[in-house]
C-alpha cells in the first residue's frame, strides 16, 4: 500500500481533469452536426445532435420522470449487487471449497445472456420495480463479487502471518486486513457494475416495467423507436449515460473518500 | 535464438493465413439468411418483420410454385424477427421490399422514409387484444376502463387512438416482451395479439379466449403492406407490376389450399408446428380476402382507407401533416 500526501479537490485539478473529455465531446458534436447538414440523412436515420437536444428540451418532464424511475431501480439494484457480491466474494475467499464449488456458477452470470433471461424475470418477480432491479442485480454483481475475490487473495502473505501469529480471530483478520486490503479492487469493481446497473435496469423495462403517463427509460426508447422519433431514441439514451455517470460519479467519490488517505488510485 | 524467432513468425504468418482463408471460404459460401427461387430475372429481396408464418403464406406459397420466376423475377425472403427494422432497411435501400403496417408507414415517410406502399395482405387488421374466454370484459371499452393490466407494445399509435376514443381508461400497460407465460397465469389480463398467432398458441394449449378486434374499434390500418422505396418504384413499375401479380396468384392458391403450403413453411419456423399454421391459415380467411369485398382484388388499396388513417393519425399527434397527395403513398399494380 502507498504512503502518500492526501490530493485535494482543487479548482486546478477539477478544470484539468474536465476539459479534455468535454473537448473531445464538444469536438465530436460539432463534426456530428456538420455531417448530418452536409449530408442530410433522413431524420429517422441519424438526427442531427441539435434534434436531439430539441428534443430533450422538448420532452424534458418525461425524460426527468424516466431518469428519476430508471435511476432509483438501478441504484437500488447497484446497492443490493455491491452488498451480495462483497459479500459472497468475501466468503469464496474465505474458502477454497466455496470458491471452487460456486466460482464458476457465479461465473455463469456473466455468460448468460440478460436479453433472453429478461423474459423470465417477469415471471418470478412480475410486473414492475422488482424485475427491473432484479435485472440489475444480476447484471452487476459479478464484477463486484471478482474484485473483492481477486482483492482478498492477493491479501499481502507477510501480513497474513503477522495476524495468525498474533492470534487474530477470522473475522478480525476479514475486518482489520482483507477487506480494506480488497478495497481498491472493490471500488473498481463497483465503477464497472454502476454503469452495468444501468444497463440492467433498462433491459428489465423492456420486458417489466408500466408504461404510463410516466414511463422509465426502456419503455421511452421501445415507445421512441416505434414512433420512428430517432432523435428521442438518442435523447433517451443520452439520459440513461447521464444516470450511468451519475451512479460512476457517487461510487468514484466514496472510492475517493476512502482511498484518499492510503492508496496511489486515488490521485 | 533468431531461427526461433523466424521460425516462430513463418508459424505465426501461416497460421493466420489459414485461418484468413478459412474466413473468406466462409463468407464466400456461407448459406443465404433468406429463401429463393432460382430465377435469373431482376432480383426483388422481400424483407420480413416477423418469422415465417401463415401472415406471409402467400409469399411462399408463390415461391413454391414457382410464380416469381415464371414472372420473370429472382425473389428472395427474408426471415425476420421481433425488431427487425424491415421498412427502415426497405427506406434506406438496404432491400428492395419489405414489410410494414400502413401506420408504421405513414410514421417513417413524415421523417424521410419515402416508402410507396405496393400490396396490402390484409383487408382487415388482424390486431387485437386477447382475453380469458372466462374474463369480465364484454368489449374493448369495459376492458381499457378496468384497472386491468395489459401486455402491449409502447408506441404503437393504436394506443393512443384507445386512450383518446376511451378517455376514462385505468388499465394498466406493461410491455409484451414476457411473452404469453404472464397471460397464461393471470399476472396480465389482456394481451395484445395478431389473430392468427397468440389466440391459435392458446387455443392448442386449451386455453380457451376471446379477442377483441381493433378493426371494430374504429382503427383499421392496412396490415402486412408490402413497401418499396418510391424512387426504386418509379425505376422498377415493370418489376413491381410483376411481383404484385406473383404474390396476388400466390395469395389465391395459399387461400385456397394452405395446409400444401404450411408444411413448407413450418421448416422455416420450427418453433410453430403446421396444425398450428393450418388453424391459423383459416383464422386470417375472412381478414385477407373478406366474403363481401366483392371484385376486390387480394392486396389492392383504396385512397379511402388511406385517407382515413392518415386522418386518425394526424389527430393522433402521431403525425404533423397529411401526406402531400393520398394517392402517392400507395400504388394498385394492374392486372
Amino acid at each position: 500500500m502507498n504512503e502518500r500526501a492526501t490530493p485535494g479537490l482543487t479548482v486546478r485539478g477539477s478544470v484539468d481533469a474536465i476539459i479534455p473529455p468535454l473537448s473531445v465531446v464538444v469536438v465530436l458534436l460539432l463534426v456530428w452536426q456538420g455531417a448530418v447538414s452536409l449530408f442530410a440523412p433522413s431524420e429517422f436515420l441519424v438526427p442531427a445532435p441539435l434534434a436531439v437536444a430539441r428534443a430533450m428540451w422538448e420532452s424534458r418532464s418525461a425524460l426527468l420522470a424516466a431518469a428519476w424511475m430508471t435511476g432509483s431501480s438501478a441504484a437500488i439494484g447497484f446497492l443490493l449487487a455491491a452488498f451480495i457480491g462483497v459479500t459472497l466474494g468475501s466468503l469464496l475467499a474465505a474458502s477454497r471449497f466455496l470458491m471452487r464449488g460456486l466460482y464458476p456458477i457465479a461465473t455463469l452470470l456473466q455468460m448468460v445472456p440478460l436479453v433472453a433471461i429478461a423474459p423470465l424475470l417477469v415471471v418470478w418477480c412480475g410486473y414492475g420495480v422488482r424485475t427491473t432491479i432484479a435485472s440489475a442485480v444480476i447484471v452487476s454483481v459479478f464484477p463486484v463479487l471478482a474484485a473483492t475475490l481477486d482483492g482478498m487473495r492477493s491479501t499481502d502473505p507477510g501480513l497474513v502471518e503477522l495476524f495468525a501469529i498474533n492470534r487474530a480471530s477470522r473475522v478480525q483478520r476479514w475486518w482489520k486486513l482483507e477487506l480494506p486490503w480488497a478495497i481498491p479492487s472493490i471500488v473498481t469493481g463497483l465503477r464497472i457494475a454502476a454503469g452495468l446497473s444501468v444497463i440492467g435496469a433498462i433491459v428489465g423495462e423492456f420486458v417489466g416495467a408500466f408504461a404510463g403517463d410516466q414511463s422509465p427509460v426502456g419503455i421511452l426508447i421501445v415507445s421512441a423507436i416505434r414512433e420512428n422519433r430517432t432523435d428521442l431514441v438518442f435523447a433517451a439514451v443520452s439520459v440513461a449515460a447521464l444516470v450511468g455517470f451519475a451512479l460512476f460519479g457517487v461510487v468514484s467519490l466514496v472510492g475517493w473518500i476512502l482511498l484518499r488517505r492510503w492508496h496511489a488510485s486515488a490521485g | 535464438m533468431n531461427i526461433d524467432r523466424r521460425k516462430l513468425l513463418i508459424g505465426f504468418i501461416l497460421v493466420d493465413a489459414v485461418v484468413v482463408s478459412l474466413i473468406l471460404l466462409y463468407v464466400l459460401n456461407r448459406p443465404k439468411a433468406g429463401v429463393a427461387n432460382t430465377a435469373s430475372g431482376e432480383r426483388v429481396r422481400i424483407q420480413l418483420n416477423w418469422v415465417p408464418e401463415p401472415e406471409f403464406g402467400g409469399f411462399y406459397a408463390a415461391l413454391q410454385d414457382g410464380l416469381y420466376a415464371q414472372e420473370g423475377i429472382d425473389v428472395e425472403i427474408i426471415k425476420g424477427a421481433a425488431g427487425t427494422p424491415a421498412p427502415q432497411m426497405a427506406s434506406s435501400g438496404q432491400v428492395e421490399c419489405a414489410i410494414a403496417s400502413a401506420d408504421q408507414m405513414l410514421t417513417l415517410n413524415e421523417k424521410g422514409g419515402d416508402l410507396t406502399a405496393v400490396f396490402s395482405v390484409f383487408e382487415t387488421s388482424p390486431m387485437g387484444i386477447m382475453v380469458k374466454a372466462d374474463a369480465p370484459w364484454t368489449s374493448l371499452e369495459e376492458l381499457w376502463k378496468s384497472e386491468a393490466t395489459v401486455a402491449v407494445e409502447a408506441g404503437l399509435p393504436y394506443l393512443k387512438y384507445l386512450s383518446k376514443k376511451i378517455p376514462d381508461s385505468k388499465v394498466r400497460i406493461v410491455p409484451t416482451g414476457a411473452g404469453l407465460a404472464g397471460f397464461e397465469r393471470g399476472a396480465v389480463q389482456g394481451q395484445q395479439c395478431f389473430v392468427t398467432a397468440e389466440p391459435v398458441q392458446m387455443e392448442l394449449k386449451k386455453v380457451p379466449v376471446r379477442v377483441f378486434s381493433l378493426a371494430a374499434s374504429g382503427y383499421d390500418p392496412y396490415a402486412v403492406l408490402v413497401v418499396t422505396k418510391t424512387s426504386w418504384l418509379a425505376e422498377h413499375r415493370e418489376v413491381a407490376a410483376k411481383l404484385v401479380r406473383a404474390l396476388r396468384e400466390g395469395w389465391t392458391r395459399y387461400l385456397a389450399d394452405p395446409a400444401k403450403y404450411n408444411v413448407a413453411i413450418s421448416k422455416l419456423n420450427p418453433a410453430m408446428s403446421v396444425e398450428a399454421m393450418n388453424i391459423a391459415a383459416e383464422k386470417q380467411r375472412e381478414l385477407v380476402a373478406p366474403t363481401g369485398a366483392g371484385a376486390r382484388m387480394i392486396g389492392s388499396m383504396t385512397s379511402e382507407r388511406w385517407t382515413t388513417l392518415a386522418a386518425q393519425l394526424q389527430e393522433l399527434g402521431t403525425i404533423s401533416k397529411q401526406p402531400a397527395s393520398i394517392d402517392a403513398v400507395f400504388w394498385n399494380a394492374p392486372k
